[in-house]
């Protein structure tokens, strides 16, 4: 195979410009942030915000069109692919920056961090999740995650005279790079296997090779636990709660939901399109993963006094729910596409539901200053509406109709149901049980909002600011939105894969 | 036996016969040659000279941004090196591509002088 690089002729690939018009103009606007920044330095901070989060609206537009066409476009060789799923997953990832977006202004304007590299940071890491929804190839896995994460590793730190802040960012980076490291030797095994670095070729070649080779098994197992680390399933979430506490608590509700999300995306691409014929090697791990996440998660969410914290392990057993429909995907006719759109719809009423809460979180701190569970006792007396939507955004988490939490856990449990598979029940029930302890946590602080005297007597009203009002409002909405007419929210989540064939 | 497991039996013994001889010759060595410990001997070694200083010496940050600048050019190197020995099959596709990979690096340039992180105060 001795090919003579000289004569081999340059074929200039063929680029989708509209198919990725929305990669593109976030880094146009990543750039402008930037150069904003070089020529005006301080004077440019009252801006950049407003600059980030018009730039993800802008990015909104081409994601409109491509919906509106709605044909499947494919780029580079079957490395990059748009369709439905795509969309969608950019969608939900674009939404919660532009919510982050305005959780943040306030936070890092008070805070006197550093505000226009926290924009461009940002915006660099969106663009990460972006390509995340479309790459279909190991390589733009890989430098999608790298690109996503590594401005994350940032972030978490950016409170800078803030121990616990550099901990924090000091131990996501240590973790994070110890798991792109084991993903990335699953993926060399992968390859060495397949010879492609295209899932639609490993697929091909994991069929042909038989799932019993060693290699295989270790690769899939190398690249789920590197994955598992990402989206903060047990027994790889041990870094979740200290990074959450430490780190700026819009970067906490931006890790929380998109970061998770792209983790998620990557995950759903690599085992439904890279090795569903392997199943028999994923779906016990999956399992494993779901129920240790679920259990763990809730029973160690009960001892905590530390609301973020308390979220951490909240996040963490939603994991474990998120995850469970993967464990019964593999049975062909059509089990990885349920699977697929429950993952999907969860993903979405996750985004907003944990996103309003940590709104919430964020606009009483700034009134307590502490994010201890005593410090939010007595808030009905003060802050009857953010109580109210507190509550909601709670029991949504716990999954209690006619929330958007219901619908999500409702698909999950409709797919496990339905597999017609002993674990499947099992896992199902596993979850039910999981379902009633979380709500005792919920519900635990939503009593103490409502109930409890204040700390100190201290009935003063709560700052607001309309960034963080219309954040709680989009959240809230959503939420609610999703909860009573499901159908909406199963329109735009019931996505295929074009891989799949949908 | 499976030809998957016999592959590996070589790596096996391959890797029992690298310990061996490794040991053997070190052990070899330590049996032959002389030995007269002197406190000079048990010095680190430092280039030659005496060391000086504790091992735990801390180095000025600024030598850390410089090293970051220079990953921004050596990324540049890498990718500009094989571009540039094939630039006419390339075309103004090749050309506009490097300008605007070029022009994201210099972005990050600009940053660091504007930031005067390229002073050596």
């Amino acid at each position: 195979m001795a090919v003579d690089l000289l004569t081999l002729a340059f074929q200039r690939p063929h680029i989708d410009w509209h198919g990725i018009a929305p990669e593109l103009v976030l880094l146009g606007v990543g750039a402008l942030i930037t150069l904003v920044d070089i020529v005006f330095l301080e004077k440019a901070r009252p801006i950049t915000a407003a600059l980030a989060g018009l730039g993800l609206l802008a990015t909104a537009v081409p994601l409109l069109t491509l919906a509106a066409d709605g044909t499947d476009r494919v780029m580079f060789d079957g490395a990059y692919v748009v369709d439905e799923f795509s969309l969608v997953m950019k969608a939900i990832f674009l939404l919660s920056a532009y919510v982050v977006v305005l959780l943040s202004t306030n936070y890092v304007a008070e805070g006197d961090y550093w505000e226009n590299e926290y924009y461009g940071l940002l915006l660099a890491s969106v663009m990460g999740m972006v390509m995340m929804a479309s790459a279909r190839d190991l390589v733009s896995i890989f430098v999608a995650l790298e690109l996503l994460s590594i401005p994350a590793y940032l972030m978490v730190a950016w409170r800078k005279r803030d121990l616990r802040s550099n901990e924090a960012g000091l131990k996501y980076y240590l973790m994070g790079v110890f798991a792109s490291a084991v993903m990335l030797y699953g993926m060399s095994l992968l390859y060495g296997v397949s010879g492609s670095t295209m899932l639609d070729d490993i697929g091909t070649a994991v069929a042909a090779a038989g799932s019993s080779v060693p290699v295989v098994t270790m690769a899939i197992v190398f690249i789920v636990a590197g994955f598992a680390f990402k989206v903060s399933a047990v027994p790889f979430h041990t870094w979740a709660p200290d990074v959450y506490e430490g780190a700026p608590t819009p970067v906490t509700a931006f890790l929380a939901v998109a970061s998770k999300a792209a983790g998620f995306v990557a995950l759903l691409v690599l085992v439904l399109v890279a090795f569903p014929s392997a199943s028999d090697v994923w779906e016990p791990l999956v399992w494993i993963l779901a129920a240790a996440s679920m259990t763990v998660g809730n029973m160690v969410a009960l001892r905590q006094t530390n609301v973020v914290r308390l979220m951490a392990y909240s996040g963490i057993a939603q994991t474990g729910f998120m995850i469970a429909p993967l464990a019964v995907a593999g049975h062909g006719g059509g089990s990885a596409d349920q699977a697929l759109s429950a993952v999907v719809t969860y993903l979405a009423i996750y985004a907003a539901m944990n996103l309003g809460a940590f709104a919430v979180i964020i606009v009483l701190a700034r009134k307590t200053g502490s994010a201890e569970t005593t410090s939010f006792a007595g808030a009905f007396h003060y802050a009857p509406g953010l109580t109210v939507a507190m509550t909601i955004f709670l029991f949504s988490l716990a999954g209690i109709p006619p929330l958007g939490g219901w619908f999500a856990k409702f698909e999950v449990f409709r797919v496990l149901a339905t597999a017609g598979e002993p674990w499947g029940y099992v896992l199902a029930a596993v979850g039910a049980v999981n379902s009633v302890i979380a709500l005792y946590y919920y519900a635990a602080l939503a009593r103490r909002m409502w109930a409890d005297d204040a700390p100190d007597g201290d009935h003063a009203p709560v700052p607001m600011t309309p960034s963080l009002a219309s954040a709680l409002g989009i959240c809230g909405i959503v939420t609610l939105a999703f909860g009573v007419a499901p159908q909406l929210v199963a329109r735009f989540t019931d996505v295929t894969l074009a891989a799949l064939g949908g | 036996m499976s030809d998957f497991l016999r592959s590996w039996l070589v790596l096996v013994v391959f890797g029992g016969l690298a310990v061996l001889l490794v040991s053997a010759f070190l052990g070899l060595g330590s049996l032959l040659r002389p030995s007269r410990d002197t406190p000079q001997k048990s010095i680190n070694y430092e280039s030659g000279v005496d060391p000086q200083g504790d091992m735990w010496a801390q180095s000025n940050i600024r030598y850390y941004v410089f090293a970051l600048m220079f990953v921004l050019f050596d990324v540049e190197a890498v990718f500009i090196f094989p571009w540039a020995t094939r630039l006419e099959v390339y075309d103004v596709f090749g050309l506009v591509e490097m300008a605007i990979f070029i022009f994201i690096l210099a972005l990050g340039l600009f940053y660091a002088w504007r930031k005067r992180l390229l002073r050596w105060v």
